[in-house]
């Protein structure tokens, strides 16, 4: 037989039949058991048996969150609703929250993939792990928690706590093993130095970084700080497996597992695939998900592909992944959050949609916020200020509510806010 | 070991494979299970030659099946034993045996008696019933010969389609030890059932194949435990299989 390298996605050699033909029984699954997948392949003119080698997946259409969202609750289900064990939410692009279901066996894959990439960061039974993440996060926390346990480590399973209490626990009960996201661990590496305490009274030697990109000076400036040495995961929300690419023992950029999960990288303006090594958006398609299918899903996440193999056995597929973001998303500790979401819940609060306002990422005492400006105008002001505070209040309950992050709300002239927002508070 | 990729195969405009790709590794059992109709037979009747494939590729071993005649396939170590034994009724059983290790005739009467052998040690019934006609023999011990029968030319890779049919469930329990067996002594196998439970409860993997199309494919324990499989082929919560998705 004649091996014809498939060139799109970089999927080594070794795998490419076991890649190729789980890639078809998906796309055959899903054709047949969710209309919306059939009803997009026939607008394009497709059937299923028209994909013939992994190079014809830029031939399927994208996924993207709105159609996530317009799908809501259950449309995008593969499977009849008994065969689900577990349901999970996640923020979405409207005010409708993004659904996945999970197959027990789905739960199983999720599972021993997060023991994988916790194995490949040392944790192993003598470890204690306490994961701290955010209430939006929450999904990742129970796949932690289950990996971990598969593991044979003791588990503190997912609290936020105060940075003081988090402190207390990392004295007391000396876990050695910290799930967190990056903006997490600087707060508590922050307060420790303020503290000018020492890291000899904990145990913890391994930091697992999640949700967000560590850029190289947070991560040297946390394993000084903490003493330890980190490690970052990439997973998304829509699909929660926080584990989807990790970092091997030589902390050489990402390995996707890429015998679940077929990544590609596209331009994301005109949506063509790039040249491996070349920078672009982070595109997915689920192998073995059985229950909720994703097939050509833009993350959002930027990212490349690494073409040189890595000095580890393994021969998965390597990405690195670029703190920038390709869609309208805001990553505030971790936790994806679509602007048009946080506009709705700002225009629901108000009664009106305020003319101006910007939205970014700030910190306040080394905790990460999400910032709203808004401007000043007539239907919003009043000459009380107790009015005008009451407003905001709302404005800030009402968002958080509804993406689970922590807000501040600021009234600001029309100037500023054409100006942009400031850099981020150091 | 073999590895189709695309394959597309039918009778005449009666298209029944569509876009089939699966792979066996040596030394292991795969099984295909599927409703009637789904496409079983045909995709063993291809790998094997006996129909033309419309388009895609079947390499064993690295060598391209496609365009080999079929009678040219046995002697690379592929062979196929057809649902319903079709042993040659009028013949004896060692006549049937010594047919199957016709390519063998090149490395004379030693071998050709040192495989008959093999294949009385392995099936001693066979031994006992060496000069009986085999359309006298019970339906369990047609399967054996055709086993044998398949065996005789030291294949590497033997297909099986549907070795349970017809057959009394202890026998199957014997037949399917026999094909573990075959596993365990370095042969490779490929086995087509619609007596999924029974098939998987043997294979090391297995594919789902649903109306010429592969929708499903992972490890014995993953099919068994999966919903949709008990479901369609196990025969479990059969009465509520159409009601849709609530």
């Amino acid at each position: 037989m004649t091996e014809k390298p498939d060139q799109t996605v970089c999927v080594p050699e070794l795998r490419t039949q076991l890649v190729l033909e789980r890639f078809q029984s998906t796309l055959n699954r899903a054709y047949r058991n969710v209309p919306f997948y059939q009803k997009r392949l026939r607008e394009q003119g497709l059937d299923p048996s028209d994909i013939q080698s992994l190079d014809d997946v830029v031939r399927l259409p994208f996924l993207t969150r709105q159609h996530l969202s317009a799908n809501y609750p259950y449309d995008l289900f593969a499977v009849p609703l008994r065969d689900i064990v577990r349901i999970h939410t996640a923020p979405g692009t409207s005010s409708n929250p993004t659904v996945s279901g999970y197959t027990r066996q789905d739960l199983q894959i999720w599972t021993n993939m997060v023991a994988t990439a916790l194995e490949n960061a040392g944790v192993g039974p003598e470890d204690i792990l306490q994961i701290s993440l955010d209430p939006g996060l929450a999904n990742w926390g129970r796949d932690y928690k289950s990996g971990a346990e598969t593991i044979g480590a003791s588990v503190i399973p997912n609290t936020l706590l105060s940075i003081d209490k988090q402190l207390m626990v990392m004295r007391d009960y000396k876990p050695s093993v910290l799930v967190t996201t990056p903006s997490y661990a600087r707060q508590v590496a922050v307060r420790l130095a303020h503290m000018e305490r020492k890291t000899t009274a904990f145990r913890l030697k391994t930091l697992i970084l999640v949700g967000e990109p560590a850029d190289t000076d947070l991560r040297r400036f946390l394993e000084h700080a903490l003493n330890v040495d980190c490690w970052q995961h990439y997973g998304l929300s829509e699909i929660p497996g926080p584990a989807l690419a990790y970092e091997c023992e030589n902390h050489s950029c990402l390995h996707v597992n890429d015998e679940h999960f077929l990544p590609e990288i596209i331009d994301p303006v005109t949506g063509a695939p790039v040249p491996a090594g070349m920078d672009g958006e982070l595109v997915l398609t689920t192998l073995t998900t059985r229950a909720f299918p994703l097939i050509r899903f833009r993350t959002g996440d930027r990212a490349r592909i690494v073409t040189a193999p890595c000095t580890c056995d393994c021969r998965l597929v390597r990405i690195e992944w670029l703190t920038e973001r390709t869609d309208q998303l805001v990553c505030i500790r971790g936790v994806k959050v679509h602007q048009q979401q946080i506009m709705t819940a700002v225009e629901n609060a108000l009664g009106f949609k305020p003319q101006d306002s910007c939205l970014f990422e700030n910190r306040y005492d080394e905790k990460t916020y999400l910032e709203i400006w808004i401007a000043v105008e007539d239907a919003f002001f009043s000459d009380e200020i107790k009015m005008l505070e009451m407003r905001m209040q709302r404005v800030r309950d009402q968002v958080q509510e509804d993406t689970g992050v922590p807000v501040v709300v600021r009234l600001k002239e029309r100037a500023t806010i054409a100006a942009g927002p400031p850099s981020i508070n150091g | 070991m073999l590895k189709i990729r695309n394959l597309q195969a039918g009778y005449g405009k009666l298209k029944v494979l569509k876009n089939v790709s699966m792979h066996v590794d040596k030394g292991e059992i795969v099984t295909i299970i599927g409703a009637n109709g789904a496409g079983k037979t045909t995709l063993l009747s291809t790998i094997s030659g006996l129909l033309r494939a419309a388009a895609g590729e079947i390499a064993f071993e690295d060598r391209n099946l496609i365009a080999l005649a079929p009678q040219k396939i046995p002697a690379l170590g592929c062979v196929m034993i057809p649902e319903g034994r079709q042993i040659f009724a009028s013949l004896s059983v060692e006549e049937n045996l010594i047919l199957g290790g016709h390519v063998l005739k090149k490395n004379g009467k030693q071998a050709l008696r040192q495989q008959l052998d093999e294949q009385y040690a392995l099936f001693p019934i066979l031994r006992e019933r060496r000069e009986q006609y085999a359309g006298t023999l019970s339906g369990g011990e047609q399967q054996m010969l055709a086993m044998g029968r398949a065996l005789m030319s030291q294949p590497s890779l033997i297909m099986m389609d549907e070795p349970s049919t017809g057959l009394a469930p202890l026998i199957v329990k014997d037949i399917f030890n026999v094909i573990v067996k075959m596993r365990d002594e370095g042969k490779t196998v490929l086995l087509v059932e619609q007596n999924a439970k029974a098939a998987l409860q043997v294979a090391d993997r297995g594919y789902v194949l649903e109306t010429g199309k592969v929708v499903l494919q992972g490890t014995s324990p993953d099919l068994l435990e999966d919903a949709d499989v008990k479901r369609a082929y196990l025969g479990k919560d059969y009465g509520e299989f159409y009601d849709g998705k609530a």
